[in-house]
């Protein structure tokens, strides 16, 4: 029974961990995809035109800080792999 | 040549082998949906998580030395045997334990189903555990909370989270070009695959470390328990490494192909979900099985998609292999150690590793009867079971011609060139 609390706890930071980072760094990369693609369209084939001018200075920022984090992240990750056991215990 | 020096060259070059199956039962975690949507080729997929696995175990600072203590009591605390199995007794242990892993991460790979190979090294280690020391020499307790619970949760987690990221994601780049949307997330599945490869050859490696280490203890030409030789380090870092650019193909196609059909956002949601799980699990307090995450995150990302097809019949199959993963792998390892025990001293350990050989060799020429490889990885997937089933029902195929086929394995349909 103990084991089977101790377990509870442990999954359920592992889900809120997963959650933030799983799921939420992706979500940030969808958004700094997004951010860059404002103001591009489809062209009538299918091929987006190219008016990359068209992305606003602003939305250019956004979308480039999300990339940057996205990369810190994966980074910090690097950092866990080797170090994990010195940081976390 | 003693017996004990003789059992301990053998240890070595079994851990070694298992470092290796290891390797290529695993590449598919980290590149069956890097290749299924053609992300990388898949040579090249194969060739960067190698290179990653040789990184990530040469990186690895920690001595995984107390690994097998979670669930068998065959060393002390610090990782030293105990001292009425030191030498030859210990070394049987684990020989027959490694054979066991082996035989069933092999016979798993046969069938294209993705199982854990730490699951399948414990099992093998608690059967011949138990067939050495009794019911006794296993911690049930630890076998519950580091096997059993991890194994049952570790899908479900991911899943969750998987299907929350792909769903997010969808919700975000709704009005984003399609190509361009697609070549974005190819190389945010290149990285998030990347990062995965290299946390699977820090710790898988790691494990085979260990085990080799600990059969230097017991032979007694080792006494350091907080360091590992730097040759073991070498050689497990380079049978990780080839096994993984050997790529487990069956089985990247079973995770890749064979469970949904994966665009580039929900690759990068899959692999982003199991490299974020993978790595804070350990940290807190339950180590997750990497295949068993893998495989959650890419059933996830179809769960999360609206629309798409998820084979749930595919992954009871995979479900069923893993319920069964403790009880076969010891299954083996048991019977292993009665062999040589019963044979003894050099009889014994020939007999076995011959049995390991033997079987080894039928079941990859078994495989060559219908070979997946990095040619026909990505061919459309089609469901054999379920064509036999139908077939059975209607009775309009003979029999014979149905036995040909292989039974769980899918044979892909056309053989392109090239993909």
């Amino acid at each position: 029974m103990e084991i089977l609390v101790e377990s509870l706890k442990a999954l359920w930071q592992v889900t809120l961990v997963g959650l933030l980072l799983g799921a939420g760094l992706p979500a940030l990369f969808a958004l700094g995809m997004r951010s860059l693609s404002t103001g591009r369209l489809d062209g009538p084939d299918g091929q987006h035109a190219p008016t990359s001018a068209t992305t606003s200075p602003l939305a250019r920022l956004v979308g480039y800080l999300c990339f940057g984090l996205v990369v810190a992240a994966a980074l910090f990750g690097i950092v866990v792999i080797v170090f994990g056991k010195q940081l976390f215990g | 040549m003693t017996d004990a020096l003789f059992l301990l060259v053998i240890v070595v070059g079994t851990a070694l082998a298992f470092d290796f199956t290891n390797g290529f039962h695993d590449t598919a975690n980290a590149m069956a949906t890097t290749i299924a949507t053609g992300a990388l080729r898949p040579k090249a997929a194969v060739a960067l998580s190698a290179v990653l696995n040789l990184v990530g175990a040469f990186l690895s600072i920690e001595v995984a030395l107390t690994v097998s203590n979670k669930v068998v009591d065959i060393q002390g605390p610090d990782g030293a045997p105990l001292a009425a199995l030191m030498g030859v007794p210990i070394l049987t242990v684990v020989f027959a334990g490694l054979v066991g892993g082996i035989l069933w991460n092999l016979l798993t790979w046969l069938l294209g189903l993705p199982s854990s190979s730490s699951h399948a090294l414990f099992g093998g280690l608690i059967g011949s555990t138990i067939a050495a020391l009794g019911l006794s020499g296993v911690k049930w307790a630890g076998v519950m909370k580091s096997v059993v619970i991890p194994a049952v949760a570790a899908p479900v987690v991911a899943g969750l989270v998987a299907a929350v990221g792909t769903w997010l994601i969808f919700r975000i780049v709704e009005r984003v070009p399609e190509k361009r949307r697609n070549d974005g997330f190819r190389w945010g599945q290149i990285g998030s695959a990347s990062l995965v490869s290299l946390a699977h050859g820090t710790n898988d490696a790691q494990k085979t470390m260990g085990v080799i280490t600990l059969a230097l203890i017991a032979y007694g030409s080792w006494t350091d328990t907080t360091a590992v030789p730097f040759w073991v380090k070498a050689a497990c870092a380079l049978a990780i490494a080839a096994g993984t650019y050997t790529g487990g193909w069956r089985i990247i196609r079973t995770l890749g192909k064979g469970l949904v059909e994966i665009s580039p956002p929900q690759g990068m949601a899959a692999e982003a979900a199991s490299a974020a799980i993978i790595l804070s699990s350990s940290h807190l307090g339950m180590a997750l099985s990497t295949t068993h995450v893998a495989t959650g995150s890419i059933l996830g990302t179809g769960v999360g998609r609206t629309g798409a097809e998820v084979r749930w019949a595919v992954a009871g199959r995979m479900a069923l292999a893993w319920l069964i993963t403790l009880p076969a792998a010891g299954a083996v390892g048991a019977l292993c150690w009665f062999v040589a025990n019963a044979l003894g001293g050099l009889l014994g350990i020939g007999v076995v590793f011959a049995l390991l050989v033997g079987a080894s060799a039928w079941m990859y020429l078994h495989s060559k009867k219908s070979h997946v490889g990095h040619h026909n990885v990505n061919d459309e997937w089609v469901e054999v079971v379920l064509e036999r089933a139908q077939a059975q029902a209607h009775r309009d195929i003979p029999q014979t011609l149905l036995d040909e086929r292989p039974a769980l394995i899918e044979t892909p349909k056309n053989h392109s060139p090239h993909v």
